[in-house]
């Protein structure tokens, strides 16, 4: 029998089951296969449920509300999308997909609407693709995802303003935004399709002392930042999104070109987690990355003292969100 | 490559006394490439029945029926003529039918397929016995053999839709329509409930942009089909948002553009020969003399060789 199984697991991923010499591996060999068998599974799973990743609980009621408004003003409907980093991916997708030459851009929801028109941009936030599971919070049973989203946001807002005080182009500023937003995309797969897996990884004591991303890795076999690649991948988020989010726990490994949005998220990421503006899952609070202290303190035009003045101004544009977000009722 | 305009009216078909010279059938044109005479047609309005009688009479002598249909949007005016095209009603015609992606959740196959309902019409899609595919399309360059180039972009139209750019033999042909000007549809009036000011200030910038890209488009074309559903006046009083352009602008963007040749097409149902005799007139002696730009109006039946 086992040895049926064996050779069913040698065809699926291509692993040798005999040594060269045609005597049985050891056995304990047997259990890092059914390892890999079951991260295949889950990266089956992950693949299907990218395609129908859902917008968050906390933007859904204004979503379908403003979309389903024939007098919806486009700054509302901008502003709604830009709540919400699935839908804020998706946009991006469809631009990048469709239009000539957008394929490296960050495209804003308020440029898309110019680009696209109304009716489209609300077709695409009412299409069924984007709403399959519209809102179901049973879906996210291990993180909160009231508090993930505000841990989003709050990234998002962070970066924007740190991309301000440097006096970066103006052009730029949503594009470090939308980094943010998205940078922790990949958890929602795994917090969806994992939940039990996920609580174990969040209530482990050791999480503790062991980075939220390492505890994923040890238990699912896969990590947030990895699953977060996929998406960008599949969205064709371009190399500044998808960098950031591949790369914002492992800054040192990074040899690509976008360091300055990378190590900005990197940095608010930080901030927003040793001040507690929502929770993204993880309880290790590490030190800032030395590659990005170095490249900021090289940096003439920022000083980290700036950082601790935006304490207020993030929680005041979280606020206005939420009271944006709650006048749907 | 030649082009002969078979519906040349935006909206609903308007046959009368009142647009005779001008024509009443809906968008539809034949292009026709090189010694092959390969057949290209460029949306299925009212005018591809009359298209669709001729080939049966004349074309179908020399063998089957082999044509590409670029639809430029769905729109009922755009297509509402495809159940009445005789040639899917004969087995051995080959039909290659383009149309832009718009992500909504039916496709293009399935939208045509739908104007051939029992609801709708006396025959099903699936009992047609040509050979018909379906491809959605982006903004693409594609090379369709036989020295054609093709370019595609979107315009700006409540629904997305396609402008075609054909090159042949150095010549350049450029369909632009339903579209109205890019605009920044953010408010820019400070004092406004929902100002904000860099939404206003990215979509003041997306806007240009769009429209320099417009006219990238269209740079240097021989003959530019644009829309022109509406005078200036009408435009600015209440059709802005409606995604069709005005007779000032249309010719403005030939002008930037450095076209040659610019027919103004997709009128307004209510527009009758005499208004658009008036049109042409007024465009010509206003705008013509300024440059070697030559402006007509589109009428069914006329024929351009390029």
């Amino acid at each position: 029998m086992i040895q049926v199984f064996n050779q069913d697991v040698d065809k699926l991923i291509g692993l040798s089951i005999n040594e060269p010499s045609g005597k049985p591996r050891h056995k304990i060999k047997l259990k890092s296969v059914g390892q890999h068998l079951e991260n295949h599974h889950r990266s089956i799973i992950l693949n299907h449920y990218i395609s129908q990743l859902p917008p968050f609980p906390a933007t859904a009621n204004k979503v379908m509300e403003i979309c389903r408004d024939v007098n919806t003003s486009p700054t509302d409907l901008t502003k709604v999308i830009s709540l919400d980093p699935v839908l804020t991916g998706k946009l991006m997708r469809l631009v990048n997909s469709a239009y000539f030459g957008f394929s490296r851009e960050i495209i804003s929801p308020v440029r898309a609407v110019v680009m696209l028109g109304m009716n489209t941009v609300k077709n695409l936030v009412l299409g069924s693709s984007v709403m399959g599971a519209f809102g179901k919070r049973k879906n996210f049973r291990a993180l909160d995802m009231d508090m993930f989203w505000k841990h989003s946001l709050g990234v998002g807002v962070i970066s924007k303003l740190i991309a301000q005080k440097r006096n970066i182009d103006k052009n730029f500023w949503e594009g470090y935004f939308i980094a943010g937003l998205l940078h922790d995309i990949g958890k929602i797969p795994l917090n969806s399709r994992f939940s039990n897996e996920y609580l174990n990884i969040l209530k482990i004591p050791e999480n503790e002392s062991l980075p939220l991303f390492v505890s994923e890795k040890k238990i699912l076999g896969i990590d947030h930042a990895h699953v977060g690649n996929l998406i960008a991948e599949k969205w064709k988020l371009g190399e500044e999104i998808s960098d950031t989010i591949t790369y914002h726990h492992t800054p040192e490994t990074y040899q690509g070109m976008q360091n300055d949005i990378l190590f900005t998220v990197i940095l608010s990421d930080h901030f927003a987690n040793s001040s507690e503006i929502g929770f993204s899952g993880n309880r290790y609070l590490n030190n800032i990355y030395p590659e990005v202290r170095q490249y900021f303190e090289d940096n003439a035009e920022f000083s980290f003292d700036n950082i601790s003045a935006f304490n207020g101004e993030v929680e005041k544009e979280i606020e206005k969100a939420q009271i944006f977000l709650k006048v749907a009722g | 490559m030649k082009l002969r305009f078979w519906g040349v009216r935006g909206s609903i078909a308007c046959p009368g006394p009142k647009t005779v010279a001008f024509g009443g059938n809906t968008p539809c044109l034949e292009l026709r490439f090189g010694p092959k005479n390969r057949l290209i047609i460029i949306d299925a309005g009212t005018g591809i029945h009359p298209l669709g009688n001729r080939l049966v009479w004349d074309d179908i002598q020399d063998g089957p029926i082999n044509a590409e249909i670029f639809i430029t949007h769905t729109h009922w005016d755009h297509i509402i003529g495809f159940p009445f095209f005789r040639p899917i009603y004969i087995p051995g015609t080959k039909l290659k039918v383009y149309g832009p992606m718009t992500f909504e959740d039916d496709s293009l196959e399935k939208i045509m397929s739908d104007l051939l309902r029992y609801r709708y019409f006396p025959v099903l899609h699936g009992e047609l016995t040509a050979d018909i595919n379906y491809s959605q399309l982006g903004e693409c360059k594609m090379d369709l053999g036989d020295g054609i180039t093709l370019k595609t972009k979107y315009l700006n139209h409540p629904l997305l839709c396609l402008g075609y750019r054909f090159e042949f033999n150095e010549k350049v042909l450029c369909t632009a329509y339903d579209t109205e000007p890019f605009r920044n549809v953010f408010s820019t009036d400070t004092n406004a409930e929902d100002f904000d000011p860099v939404a206003c200030d990215e979509g003041e910038d997306a806007a240009n942009k769009e429209n320099e890209k417009l006219l990238d488009f269209y740079r240097d074309a021989d003959i530019l089909i644009h829309d022109c559903q509406y005078t200036k006046e009408e435009y600015l009083s209440s059709k802005i948002g409606w995604g069709h352009s005005f007779f000032e602008h249309a010719i403005d963007s030939a002008f930037k553009a450095n076209v040659k040749k610019i027919v103004l097409f997709h009128h307004d149902p209510l527009r009758t020969d005499q208004e658009l005799f008036e049109l042409e007139k007024h465009c010509q002696e206003n705008f013509g003399n300024q440059s070697d730009l030559e402006i007509i109006v589109a009428k069914e039946g006329m024929e351009i060789v390029l």
